[in-house]
């Protein structure tokens, strides 16, 4: 995919905290949350880091791929135009689903691993893909149960996924993490199933253990058993991008840009 | 928070060279241009002023434990500013400088001293026809000064300020204003904020108008202790007694 190559280590772009995503040292990309965005009146924060040339990915949470419910192209349509707006070379959502029967779920809620879930999956994502201008990567979410009677695992699923929609990965090690010590996935086992080759970008995010359940929240340190699962992908393929999620409870600019680095070192040591 | 000192030794924080300067408001200023340049406060392009720390992390005074505790949810600057300036630990700022004598309590003006300006007027004209109108004249002119008052700033006060330095942008904050002017540029520059989000701000005078903006009203004598008060109450504001008595400068 061109362009996708290399973009380097970067962070979520939120309005809390455009100036300090602005004034951060190495940050190489940017994210932005799609339906936060109006075309025709993008952030002034984000059109400055355009004209510095960084890149800016939409990234969607709301098209509810993983749904029965019939693809809102609405807000396919919004983000692709995002993404024009934005002169990205790929958008993102998640494999799950939002909403069911007219409700929303304000939550990304996992899919069934069933083949006839993926059915659905492929058949929505493939109708999103011939909506938006630029490709489509699909992230793996946190999940905090498991829907019964599942025929694959979450790797088996997603390389499925790629197989029969070409669509792109978003991996995020963090919801990787979460999964191992909610609904006990194997890591490894899953960066082995998935198509490495296939891998847009990686997220690393932070979270909180409360009681028996671990919570990526976003707005907590990033621990280092996340980075670890980051470096267990990074000795396997060099993630064109990693990028650090943070959604709340932000921390000092020093704080944040440590965060930065230590995502970096990970890379670099397997770059090296 | 770092202060500096006159030869008599007056330490001033800049919080308090700010309340010296231009009243509650530019204390207030003070005490947000530091707790941002230490990374306490996060600000936004749309002017949003959020606490990094939700457990008010950092502060050094109680005005800034205060601000850090209006921080904790997002609030727009002028908003923040406004608040602290109405807390009730800048009014005890305002208490604490005049028991170090740096303020005082000005006297209340009242109509009745321009009675004795035309008192003293009349009596220099009859001064003419006998020399004892002259002494009326002068008791009537010295009653006018009493009652017009001095300004809330006592000689150590202006000297203990006089010996502020703009040596970082948070005392060039505490004297010249987020919205002001320092050295042919914009304070808020300093900071590198949008034009937009500092200019919510009233523009305090200068440190060169100081006299005047604690004579020229403000707490206590004009509007701007109305609805948007000093304190939040009628004790720490107006009659001489709260936040800057005659003076305010916002």
């Amino acid at each position: 995919m061109a362009g996708i190559k290399d973009l380097g280590v970067g962070i979520g772009w939120r309005s809390e905290i455009d100036l300090t995503v602005e004034r951060l040292p190495g940050v190489d990309f940017v994210e932005v949350v799609a339906e936060n965005l109006h075309i025709g009146h993008l952030p002034e924060s984000v059109t400055l880091l355009l004209e510095r040339g960084v890149p800016v990915l939409p990234h969607a949470v709301s098209l509810s791929l993983g749904g029965a419910d019939e693809v809102d192209l609405h807000r396919v349509e919004h983000l692709g135009a995002v993404a024009e707006a934005v002169g990205a070379p790929m958008v993102s959502d998640h494999v799950c689903f939002v909403r069911a029967g007219g409700l929303d779920s304000g939550h990304l809620m996992p899919v069934p691993r069933t083949k006839d879930a993926l059915d659905v999956l492929v058949a929505n994502v493939k109708l999103a893909q011939r909506n938006l201008p630029v490709p489509l990567a699909l992230e793996n979410v946190a999940a905090l149960l498991e829907w019964p009677d599942g025929e694959l695992s979450e790797g088996q699923f997603l390389a499925e996924l790629v197989e029969r929609t070409d669509c792109w990965l978003l991996v995020d090690v963090a919801n990787l993490y979460a999964n191992a010590r909610n609904i006990g996935t194997d890591p490894e086992r899953f960066l082995d199933e998935i198509p490495l080759e296939r891998l847009a970008y990686v997220h690393v995010a932070g979270g909180e253990q409360h009681g028996d359940i671990y919570h990526d929240t976003h707005a907590h340190a990033v621990l280092p058993e996340v980075l670890d699962v980051l470096d267990e992908l990074c000795s396997r393929v060099a993630p064109p991008g990693v990028l650090l999620e943070r959604d709340d409870n932000y921390p000092s600019d020093t704080e944040i840009a440590s965060e930065l680095a230590a995502i970096r070192a990970v890379v670099d040591k397997h770059r090296g | 928070m770092t202060k500096q000192t006159d030869t008599q030794g007056a330490w001033l924080s800049a919080e308090e060279a700010g309340f010296l300067t231009a009243g509650p408001g530019r204390a207030a200023e003070a005490v947000l241009a530091r707790l941002i340049d230490q990374g306490l406060l996060r600000v936004s392009r749309d002017g949003l002023v959020s606490a990094v720390h939700q457990d008010g992390e950092g502060a050094t005074t109680s005005v800034e434990a205060r601000m850090l505790s209006f921080a904790r949810n997002p609030v727009q600057f002028d908003a923040i500013v406004l608040a602290t300036r109405n807390c009730t630990e800048v009014a005890q700022l305002y208490r604490q400088l005049l028991s170090r004598e740096l303020m005082r309590v000005p006297h209340r003006r009242h109509d009745g001293r321009w009675f004795s300006l035309a008192v003293a007027g009349v009596a220099v004209v009859l001064g003419f026809v006998s020399p004892v109108f002259l002494v009326a004249a002068a008791i009537a002119l010295g009653f006018f000064v009493w009652q017009n008052g001095s300004g809330p700033i006592t000689q150590a006060g202006r000297e203990a300020l006089s010996q502020v330095q703009a040596s970082d942008r948070v005392h060039v904050v505490a004297l010249y204003g987020f919205d002001g002017r320092f050295r042919g540029k914009d304070v808020g520059e300093l900071f590198d904020f949008p034009r937009r989000v500092v200019r919510t701000v009233p523009r305090r005078p200068a440190r060169a108008r100081r006299r005047s903006i604690w004579n020229g009203g403000g707490c206590g004598s004009s509007s701007s202790c109305g609805s948007s008060g000093c304190a939040g109450s009628s004790s720490s504001c107006g009659g001489g007694s709260g936040c800057g008595g005659g003076g305010g400068g916002d």
